[in-house]
Parts: C-alpha cells; sequence; structure tokens
C-alpha cells in the first residue's frame, strides 16, 4: 500500500512544537511561562465562549 | 532610542527596567513613568504611577505605537521595591531567587 | 517574530541570560494583565477614541483584549473584543 502525502503520520505530538519554542525563548523557565499562558489563554476561550464577544470597532482603526 | 522598539530584545529591554522614563507613542502623546515591565511578546510597556495614597495608576503602552524611550533617572531603593512587589502575589513575595 | 540569540557554543551564557531576561519581563507582563481582570480599564485607540471598559481578558498572543461594558462613542455594548492593533496605550488604577 502506497502512502499518500495527505496522509503522512504528524511527527510530534500536539503542543510539541510550542514546547520547544518555549524552551528556546524562555530556557529553563520556561515550564513556568507555559503553565500561566496556558491558564490565561483558558480563561480568555472560556469567556469568549460564554460572552460571545463582538470586535468592536468591526472593522480594524488601523489596517 | 529613536525607533525599532519592537526589535530591541529582551537584553535591551531589561536595561529600561526600574527606570523613570518618557515614552512617545501614537503622535503627540507623551507617557512618563516607572517602567515595570516590557512584554517579550508584544514589546508593550507598563509604566507605574505612585499616588500618594499609596495606591497607583499603570499605564500600558503597546509596542506596535512606541516612538521614542528616554530614560529620566534609576529607581532609588524605595520605588524599585514598591516596583518589584507591585504585581506579584503576598505569598510569593522575597522568595524568588 | 521575537528575535532570538544565535547560540553556539560560546554564546550559551549569553543565551541564558537573555532567556532569563525574557523570563522575568514576560512574567512580570503576564501578573499585570491578570491583575487586570474586572478593572475599569480607558483605552486609547488609534483616530482619538477612547473607551471605557471591563478588563475580562487577554489572549496570550496579545493580539485581542476581551471585555464587558465597553462604552465607545455610540453607546454601550456588552461584551466586545478589541484588537490590540488599534490601541495605542490603556490604563488602569491598580
Amino acid at each position: 500500500v502506497s502512502m499518500r502525502s495527505t496522509t503522512a503520520p504528524p511527527s510530534e505530538r500536539p503542543g510539541e512544537r510550542r514546547r520547544a519554542e518555549m524552551k528556546k525563548l524562555y530556557g529553563k523557565e520556561a515550564p513556568k511561562i507555559l503553565a500561566m499562558e496556558a491558564a490565561m489563554q483558558l480563561t480568555f476561550d472560556r469567556n469568549c465562549d460564554l460572552k460571545r464577544p463582538k470586535f468592536w470597532p468591526v472593522i480594524p482603526l488601523k489596517l | 532610542m529613536q525607533c525599532g522598539w519592537p526589535m530591541l530584545g529582551p537584553l535591551q529591554w531589561i536595561r529600561y527596567v526600574n527606570k523613570q522614563v518618557t515614552v512617545k507613542a501614537g503622535k503627540d502623546e507623551v507617557h512618563r513613568g516607572w517602567l515595570l515591565t516590557v512584554d517579550p511578546v508584544s514589546a508593550s510597556l507598563v509604566l507605574v504611577d505612585f499616588k500618594e495614597n499609596g495606591g497607583a495608576s499603570v499605564h500600558v503602552v503597546m509596542g506596535h505605537a512606541v516612538e521614542e524611550v528616554q530614560i529620566l533617572q534609576e529607581a532609588d531603593e524605595e520605588t524599585a521595591d514598591r516596583l518589584r512587589t507591585s504585581f506579584l502575589p503576598p505569598r510569593t513575595c522575597g522568595l524568588d531567587p | 517574530s521575537i528575535p532570538t540569540a544565535a547560540a553556539p557554543e560560546a554564546d550559551a551564557e549569553q543565551l541564558q541570560t537573555e532567556q532569563h531576561a525574557r523570563s522575568v519581563l514576560r512574567e512580570t507582563f503576564l501578573r499585570c494583565l491578570l491583575s487586570m481582570s474586572n478593572k475599569k480599564v480607558r483605552f486609547h485607540m488609534h483616530g482619538k477614541v477612547k473607551l471605557e471598559a471591563t478588563f475580562g481578558a487577554s489572549d496570550i498572543d496579545i493580539l485581542n483584549f476581551q471585555v464587558s461594558d465597553l462604552h465607545t462613542p455610540i453607546g454601550v455594548q456588552k461584551e466586545a473584543l478589541i484588537r490590540s492593533q488599534d490601541v495605542i496605550w490603556f490604563t488602569f488604577d491598580k
């Protein structure tokens, strides 16, 4: 069976790339920053799910 | 610092921390305050202005709007201390290396 | 688009110094953002537009601010997202 390029298995688990990037940027303090960011993004996502905010203004002021 | 503020990087930004600075942003607006930090992701500056009643007003200037940053003076020990503890949860005060 | 130092062996120490500086700066910034939740914030936007709102949260890329009770020049919007690109600066009382 030939493998189609579009179904090639992912070479990394989700989040792996971001973890590697964080390690490069923040070194040994990366896990702490990653944890703080995860909590903040979770709050943001949850608030957006619950409150369904709309962009204001609708069109960006600065394009 | 005249331009390219977002490109400076952490080693440059951190030299502005604990300094009183003026920041020119968005045409003719100038902000003055003690620089608490610079977000390494957005290059935004956080300026703190301590009030007489013990409170503080905080100004965050977005990195993309920064035109010029100038250092006025270095914080004395008391000001540096107030800055350092201004956003720390009380329980970790003084425990960070 | 975050600048990073090139890191051959000789620069390992420099890289660590830079990583530490970036961590300290970022952690302080995140703490500042977290302290803003439920606070009244005034935004000064491009085009001399001024907004007042109750802060909710920011995404980690600092692209959007989620706010409530946004007072705009044309009325109040109960729930809103503000693009950070539209903002010049914002202020709140600690």
